[in-house]
């Protein structure tokens, strides 16, 4: 126990005396991190966008109306519950006539015009809305349902544009996802440099203590408390800023009515947490990385006490 | 307690700084190792001290074939050996306690055993009032003093010293061997190499002389001189 508190004051003991460098490797972390972040969070804005947007019915199946035009009574259930077994829909509803009707009156209640141009409420036809799994797929069950002529009077699908905005968040989330892996290797990259940077400072004390016999974890570990305070402190740091930057930006879009902004405080903390346990593996990953060099010659052929005979 | 067999240490480059040495210490043991600059001491110190592998011949340390040792062992190896060198190799950010205890606090021991211990080793060599010191604030002679004390802390069967009084006046140097000295009284194993000849000749020792990597001469109760006289 005394060994690891005394491990941990050598650390910290470290940092201070190192001050400078310390705050280099945390300012690396914390920029890397940052951007790596608000490159998810912007991902999460798309995602939550695009699904709100995809809500609701993404295909509708007009019928022609049972006991006429060759239709069968029963046969708009039986096509509802062949629809049902598609595996690409999600859910699909049948929306009788009658139903169709009271629709028609609800969205048209302020516009008494349109009530009375329509004379015939029977005019209205059934129909099947559907919701499909991926809205991507929504030709194949287009295709599906013009193979029921007999049944199905016309298919409406969901705008391209729904779907050029699922490919572009689907891009998007790559290039985010590309971006948060490049820029945690910068991060690690950096951090075993700073590392190096500090051993390479303290190579006659690290050469010191191997000649007393302090073994290379003995030596390594004060090192990867460094590390590991440093990745902490730039991540906390990088979630901080990001947070606080995804508030103000939320609090800004409070009056835009076609987007979400807002992220919850959940999303939040789950990938904060992510973020924080990153920081700290790519600071330990970092002082592993920047140590190797000096230890791996622990067999007595590395740059420890001055050569000369 | 330290045998060489037929040790020769090649350089990168082919540089042959220690040529079939073969030696052997016994326990308790004060030796010298002279011999001009590039005669090899140096190497032989740090062979013994497994900082360099040999190139052929093998070194038994306190009954141990260190030449076979495995690399996660060498800790455990120098844990047993204390080692004193001309440049004194002080961690500059501790105090004097700290740097003595650190040889403790490497093998693990308690804080309870750490403190009185380290206070009675520097008592023995006469700097318990300067404790605190960092060793900037110190002597010449007063870091190679701190650097003894924690090389004999841990009460090491074997003291290897390389040059110790390189970088001392001469009376400092005489009080750095009288400390050493005593420590050899107390049991423990010294080997130094040094071209200091006023020291070699006042402590009466034996002397293995080096010259071009060869054991020249190896003599009970030798002087610094007759090296040169043999040639």
């Amino acid at each position: 126990m005394s060994r690891f508190v005394y491990l941990i004051r050598e650390a910290l003991s470290s940092l201070r005396r190192n001050a400078l460098i310390v705050i280099g490797a945390i300012m690396a972390v914390f920029i890397s991190l940052a951007l790596a972040f608000g490159a998810q969070v912007v991902n999460e804005l798309l995602k939550l966008n695009t699904r709100a947007w995809q809500d609701g019915t993404h295909v509708v199946a007009f019928l022609y109306d049972e006991g006429t035009d060759n239709v069968p009574p029963g046969a708009h259930e039986q096509l509802l519950a062949e629809v049902r077994s598609w595996e690409e829909v999600e859910d699909a509803r049948l929306v009788t006539k009658a139903e169709a009707w009271q629709e028609f009156q609800r969205i048209f209640e302020n516009d008494p015009q349109m009530l009375d141009a329509l004379r015939d409420p029977t005019v209205l036809p059934a129909s099947i809305r559907i919701e499909l799994e991926d809205i991507r797929l929504h030709q194949t069950t287009r295709y599906r349902l013009e193979q029921q002529q007999q049944v199905v009077r016309r298919v409406n699908t969901a705008s391209q544009s729904i779907e050029q905005l699922q490919n572009l968040s689907d891009v998007l989330q790559i290039l985010g996802l590309g971006l948060a892996v490049v820029l945690g290797v910068a991060a690690v990259v950096l951090i075993a440099n700073t590392i190096q940077l500090a051993i390479y400072a303290r190579r006659e004390e690290v050469a010191i203590m191997k000649l007393v016999g302090a073994s290379n974890w003995y030596i390594r570990v004060p090192f990867l408390l460094e590390g590991l305070i440093e990745g902490l402190v730039g991540a906390a740091l990088a979630v901080f800023a990001v947070w606080i930057a995804s508030n103000n930006l939320a609090k800004a879009g409070e009056s835009l009515e076609l987007f979400r902004l807002d992220i919850s405080n959940q999303w939040f903390f789950r990938s904060g947490l992510v973020v924080l346990v990153f920081g700290a593996a790519a600071g330990v990953l970092g002082s592993l990385l920047g140590l190797s060099r000096y230890l791996r010659e622990a067999d007595g052929t590395g740059p420890d006490i001055p050569k000369g005979f | 307690m330290i045998r060489l067999e037929n040790v020769t240490k090649v350089y990168e480059g082919g540089t042959v700084a220690v040529n079939d040495v073969s030696l052997d210490i016994q326990k308790g043991e004060f030796v010298f190792l002279v011999g001009a600059s590039g005669s090899g001491k140096s190497t032989l110190i740090r062979l013994m001290l497994r900082d360099e592998p040999v190139t052929r011949g093998r070194i038994w340390v306190a009954g141990k074939d260190i030449t076979k040792l495995p690399k996660w062992k060498i800790p455990y190896l120098r844990r047993s050996v204390g080692t004193v060198f001309q440049d004194y190799k002080l961690l500059p950010n501790k105090t004097v306690f700290e740097n003595v205890a650190f040889a403790l606090e490497v093998l693990g021991r308690p804080r309870s055993v750490i403190g009185p211990q380290v206070n009675q080793v520097l008592e023995l060599v006469g700097l318990a009032d300067k404790s605190q010191r960092y060793p900037r604030q110190l002597s010449g002679g007063e870091q190679q003093r701190v650097s003894v004390a924690r090389a004999f802390v841990n009460r090491p069967p074997i003291m290897l010293c390389d040059e110790p009084t390189g970088n001392l006046d001469p009376k400092t140097s005489v009080e750095i061997m009288r400390l050493l000295d005593r420590i050899n009284r107390t049991g423990t194993t010294i080997v130094m190499a040094t071209h200091d000849h006023a020291i070699v000749d006042a402590m009466k020792r034996r002397v293995v002389a080096l010259e071009h990597g060869r054991v020249i001469r190896d003599e009970v109760a030798g002087r610094y001189e007759r090296t040169s006289e043999e040639e």
